[in-house]
């Protein structure tokens, strides 16, 4: 199952933060500070999956875990589009090459839902983040795939509001980085 | 007052660039006014706030009564702030949670979608057992919803509702079977289910083996890979179980593997196979054998794509799991996964890491071993000034900067580009202990050249990443990072020790080892040991212990003096003490040299240095630091004495050196060679009979403790005897290694930039020069006899005209040493390209012939294989039930479920729960019927009392009551079934029946007499 789900960016500032299970605030921002450690510090062209930060690695499962399922979280899986960094913390019952693509349906409701998104649209909006979130994962189980039916989903809440017109826009929307170089054919 | 928006609040932050934390402060306090106020639209947007903020670490648990009630607002936008806000803020403490589910059961059975989804989507993050309890009736019929989103969220809810609560299941997992089974019903929502069976699976899949041929029904014909992904994963932990599955399942999957364009399901069907046991299980040999070169050939392809690095991480996954059943076809994929470890990606090189541990072998152990160790070697830590610039743990402040940071994505990329990746010091830790575990394994194994290891050892002492273990003190939370990070140091240490015990050829060799690192440590201040390092420990207990393989026991005695008296931690001290003593047993024990006037001021003077290290222990606060402290002291000083009192040898008279010098000190170390011994051995030691720990040794201890209190001497002041020995002496040049080799360490130091960029496999490139240098004079010294080693110029006279030529047109910055030599090797067959390792090959496998490495000791040993075993695993056991003691933070337990049957799923189940509902209800009207008669009662009690005027016993009843039932013998029983909620409904009727008899009984006799209830009563009854 999933155990979160991280929105931050390239400052490490969070942009949203879903934890799947209750967690002290403190802790929560430890986790993210670590993660954001780590992610900051990848190489170009390294891979969309990070080693598990000290928080999580502590319970030493990384390596010899006798079977093969557990409760342990045990991947974290990330994409980063212009300004945004978007992690996702699960367990070993999840596809790693599937969140990578959970990752992308995300990116491209809110680009739906926004119209070419950037990060000032999500900032101003983060409530619209939580609920298009909660249209494709309950609970940490992922309840929804299709675009359409997320956007769907959102827009049957309620209108969703672009950012204030007099806010400057800096840079391209996340869109720009959308390009095709990680769409898995045929999903 | 002024309102402000989140809209508001966040354009505040940015235009506080620089403030931002008051700015932060005074809004929370605005959020905090507005809560409390009446207007919902002000309240919702002030939770709404709050919830922004406490996204960047502000606490907001206080709000949690204000959270409910914007929950319970009508607006659906002001609804969905308040459920927002519990998702976010609610934790287990959150004692609200119990007002909320009234709430949530009315929002539930809303009729509007939306309205009802919110609470749907809200209970996985705040569930409880008991909130599981009230809430699943209304959920239930959720699941036949008319609109497929509701019906999806609802499955999941109920999945998570079962997490804490199992009982969930037997009303629910029937419904949602049935859901699964519909071919009509939508497939988003089957997609859920199976994502839902997916979670369960893996902890029950016996209860799921009957659901298979839909399962496989779906496999096949949906064509949503989403699903198929974890229809795939639910079939590997089915398959075991059944091993006909995998014959159904082979042919669908090796399609899918042949034909699917989809890289996340072809590597999920891999991956499903070598789960699944697919592999190993097929009857038909060929079959399997092709399906294994099938998957592996697909691996190996994703690996070797260019610029895929996720397949590559992927592959390496895979790959682990493989090398577990079918190691040789992982081997033949050597070279790919070697390519991987050198990885400027850390995640792939620690999967690649995972994956050369399981593949070492006598061949590869010294190449996989040099590639790690150039790693260690090549990379740099954080410096300081680095570490300080890292985000610290905790708050982040939500700063302005967030339009435009494109020319930071610019710069990034560079940084890796210029220099090595750093390597964090967690992933260095990880490697050295890879490395131990490698050579270690198998009992030493696969080692085939322990000179080699010991080197490896030293460098690794040099390599180890700086220990923090005081700053671990502050922080109880990083406690074990660090204390992980002291082990490793300590580690190497243990492994140097345990070579030096178990293998008494290379003794000697580790002995000089561990010395050298003691007596560079002192010398060397820059070099990353300390006197807190971990791995002092071991090898001040090598030294102590095998003091006559020193090369210079005055050197390393001065250096542990000085590491003893340095702040060490007491742990070190301890064991830094027990080899003082040793060390200078060996130095002064010799009887054949003649007592002469400078032996006597010689030995008399250590003995008053090593005194003089060890009074100050005396005082410290370890009590073992302390005994051993004053212990060696007095026995030192008894033989200060001793060689005081004995005249020195002249010219004409003989003296005997001092017997205690000779005999009694040296008597006290040298008896039984010490064994490593198993761990656990001291398990199957028997208990000794009589034998009770809980016994106070000393009855009167504490009486004797208080006196020596009283009785502590002030010590007289020894300033100058201080000044005098307790300077470090001048830096002594190393004794232990020759000249010669320092200055061809140093000569080396300029060119070996250039060495390793064309002699990469050399151990040039991770040892460091000295170490090198030594390896280099030793083998000089070995091959000096054989004709076909060209031996370097420089160290001997024999240089060739055309050396001495070129070193004079090139000048002397060229090493001709450095150029890798074709080495003739007419005797063995294989004559590698490379410098040295020929020649040491044969040498190894003479010097492998004659190296005995000891097993471990353990009790019993007629039957030790099988018994040594077995305190071992228990041993583990003991680990794995600590670990499993300790959770990680994000987990989710589902461990609950796992004892729970589904079985027995069918009407039982429904009964049990309807019963249950039933028994609550009667349950409930018991209650109620109690409550009625209490207070009936009650109210008859006092209408008599004030008939009657007030005796003083009644007034005391009646205030009683206000708190708790009167304490009449029917009543108590009543009162009894109150508490026990869960008592079977037989109960509940016979103590309704008895308590309605009482009350009835109780009614009666207050028409006739008005008395304190409690007097009469048991009579009565």
């Amino acid at each position: 199952m999933i155990n979160a789900v991280l929105v931050f960016n390239n400052s490490g500032q969070p942009r949203l933060t879903k934890f799947y299970t209750q967690l002290e605030t403190s802790v929560q921002q430890r986790l993210i500070s670590e993660i954001f450690t780590l992610v900051s510090n990848r190489p170009a062209g390294s891979c969309n999956f990070l080693p598990l930060p000290p928080l999580l690695a502590s319970s030493g499962t990384s390596h010899t875990s006798s079977s093969e399922h557990n409760d342990t979280p045990s991947l974290v899986t990330y994409r980063h589009y212009a300004t945004l960094y978007f992690i996702i913390i699960s367990t070993s019952t999840e596809s790693p090459l599937a969140l990578i693509d959970l990752i992308q349906v995300y990116v491209e409701a809110l680009d739906f839902l926004f119209e070419n998104v950037c990060e000032l649209d999500l900032i101003f909006n983060f409530e619209a983040l939580h609920t298009t979130l909660s249209e494709m994962i309950v609970g940490g189980v992922v309840i929804e795939t299709q675009l359409e039916k997320v956007v769907e989903g959102v827009r049957a809440q309620g209108k969703v509001a672009k950012r204030p017109v007099n806010e400057g826009r800096g840079g391209g929307g996340l869109g720009m980085a959308m390009g095709g170089n990680f769409a898995w054919a045929g999903r | 007052m002024f309102e402000k928006s989140l809209y508001d609040l966040i354009r505040g932050l940015r235009n506080h660039k620089g403030n931002e934390k008051e700015y932060i402060q005074n809004s929370l306090k605005e959020c905090r006014a507005e809560i409390r106020g009446q207007d919902m639209d002000l309240k919702a947007t002030a939770l709404l706030k709050l919830v922004y903020l406490e996204m960047f670490g502000h606490d907001m648990s206080w709000a949690s009564f204000h959270v409910l009630e914007v929950m319970s607002s009508p607006k659906y936008l002001q609804k969905r702030v308040g459920y927002l806000g519990a998702v976010q803020s609610f934790r287990p403490d959150t004692e609200v949670l119990m007002l909320a589910t009234n709430l949530l059961k009315k929002d539930i059975t809303s009729t509007s979608p939306i309205v009802m989804s919110l609470p749907i989507i809200t209970l996985p993050h705040i569930i409880t057992p008991s909130l599981a309890l009230s809430v699943l009736a209304d959920l239930l019929p959720r699941l036949t919803h008319s609109h497929p989103t509701i019906r999806k969220k609802t499955i999941v809810t109920l999945y998570r509702l079962a997490l804490v609560y199992p009982e969930t299941l037997r009303p629910a997992w029937p419904k949602i079977k049935e859901r699964l089974m519909d071919e009509n019903e939508a497939p988003s929502v089957t997609a859920a289910i199976v994502n839902v069976v997916c979670e369960l699976g893996w902890r029950r899949p016996n209860d799921f083996l009957p659901l298979a041929p839909r399962l496989f029904e779906l496999l096949v014909d949906s064509g949503n890979n989403w699903m198929a992904i974890k229809l795939i994963k639910l079939f590997a932990t089915l398959t075991p179980l059944e091993p006909r599955l995998a014959k159904k399942l082979l042919p669908p999957l090796t399609s899918i593997i042949r034909t699917t364009p989809a890289m996340s399901l072809l590597y999920e069907c891999i991956n499903g196979i070598i789960l699944g046991g697919i592999l190993g299980s097929s009857d038909d040999t060929t079959d399997g054998e092709e399906i294994a070169t099938l998957c592996v050939s697909k691996l190996r392809g994703m690996i070797m794509v260019e610029g895929d690095p996720n397949l590559k991480y992927v592959a390496l996954l895979a790959f682990n799991k493989i090398v577990l059943t079918h190691p040789y076809l992982v081997a033949q994929q050597e070279d790919v996964i070697m390519e991987c470890i050198d990885s400027p990606d850390i995640s792939i090189r620690l999967r690649a890491l995972d994956l050369v541990v399981g593949m070492v072998s006598s061949e590869n152990l010294m190449s996989i071993v040099g590639r790690l160790m150039r790693q260690l070697r090549n990379s740099r830590s954080l410096t300081t000034e680095e570490a300080n610039q890292r985000p610290v743990a905790g708050m982040i402040v939500p700063s302005a900067d967030s339009d435009d940071e494109a020319p930071e994505a610019a710069i990034k990329p560079d940084r890796g580009a210029s220099q090595e990746p750093l390597l964090p010091d967690d992933y260095k830790i990880d490697v050295i202990s890879r490395i131990l575990e490698m050579c270690s394994s198998n009992n030493y194994g696969y080692l085939v050249d322990f000179d080699w290891y010991i080197d490896v050892l030293i460098q690794l002492v040099r390599n180890a990443p700086l220990s923090r273990g005081t700053s671990a003190l502050d922080d109880p939370d990083t406690n074990t990072k660090s204390v992980s990070s002291l082990d490793v140091s300590e580690n190497i240490g243990n492994e140097l020790r345990n070579v030096a015990v178990k293998v008494k050829a290379i003794r000697v060799v580790a002995t000089r080892a561990a010395e050298s690192i003691l007596i560079s440590m002192q010398i060397d201040n820059s070099s990353s040991l300390t006197s807190t390092s971990g791995a002092l420990r071991p090898l001040a207990w090598i030294v102590g212990e095998y003091p006559t393989s020193l090369e210079s026991s005055e050197s390393t005695l001065t250096a542990l003096l000085n590491i003893a008296k340095s702040p060490a931690p007491s742990e070190g001290l301890i064991i830094y003490l027990q080899a003082i003593p040793k060390i200078f047993a060996q130095i002064s024990s010799d009887d054949r040299r003649p007592w002469t006037p400078e032996r006597k001021i010689m030995t008399s003077l250590l003995m008053a240095r090593i005194i003089h290290t060890l009074e100050p222990l005396a005082m410290h606060p370890d009590l073992e630091v302390q005994e051993r402290a004053v212990e060696f002291a007095e026995l030192l000083k008894l033989a200060a004495e001793a060689s005081a009192g004995q005249e020195a040898s002249s010219d004409d008279i003989e003296q005997d050196t001092p017997l205690l010098l000779t005999q009694a000190i040296p008597s006290l170390f040298s008896g039984q060679e010490l064994n490593s011994v198993a761990a656990g051995a001291q398990r199957n030691v028997p208990m000794p009979k009589g034998l009770d720990l809980d016994e106070p040794i000393n009855a009167n201890l504490t009486n004797l403790l208080r006196a020596v209190e009283k009785a502590i001497l002030t010590e007289p002041d020894q300033d100058d005897f201080e000044n005098f020995y307790h300077k470090l002496p001048p830096t002594v040049p190393s004794v232990n290694e020759p000249t010669v080799n320092r200055l061809e360490g140093q000569r080396l130091g300029g060119p070996e930039e250039a060495v390793h960029s064309y002699q990469q496999g050399s151990e040039e490139s991770y040892l460091d020069p000295d170490i090198v240098a030594r390896r280099r004079a030793e083998r000089l010294e070995r091959n000096k006899d054989d004709p076909f080693y060209i031996a370097p110029a420089g160290s001997s006279d024999t240089s060739t005209p055309l050396h001495s030529i070129l070193q004079g047109n090139n000048g002397p910055d060229l090493d001709l040493d450095a150029i890798p030599i074709m080495q003739l090797n007419l005797g063995g067959g294989d004559a590698n390209v490379g410098g040295h390792s020929p020649p040491k090959k044969t040498k190894v496998s003479k010097a492998r012939q004659r190296i005995q490495i000891a097993a471990d000791e353990t009790l019993g040993s007629g039957m030790s294989t099988p018994r040594n075993d077995d305190s071992e695993t228990s041993l583990e056991g003991l680990q794995r039930m600590k670990s499993k003691g300790k959770q990680s933070v994000l987990q989710v337990d589902s461990s609950y479920v796992g004892a729970f049957s589904l079985e027995d799923d069918g009407k039982e189940g429904q009964i049990d729960f309807e019963q249950q509902q039933r028994e609550e209800a009667e349950m409930a009207k018991a209650m109620k019927e109690v409550e009625r008669l209490r207070l009936e009662m009650q109210r008859a009690n006092e209408r008599i009392q004030a008939a009657q005027g007030v005796p003083p016993e009644g007034t005391i009843v009646k205030k009683k009551k206000k708190s708790k039932p009167p304490t009449n013998n029917g009543e108590g029983e009543v009162v009894a079934v109150k508490k026990k909620k869960t008592k079977k409904a037989a109960v509940i009727d016979e103590g309704c029946g008895e308590a309605s008899a009482t009350a009835g009984v109780v009614k009666a006799k207050k028409k006739k007499k008005a008395k304190a209830v409690g007097m009469d009563e048991p009579q009565q009854s």
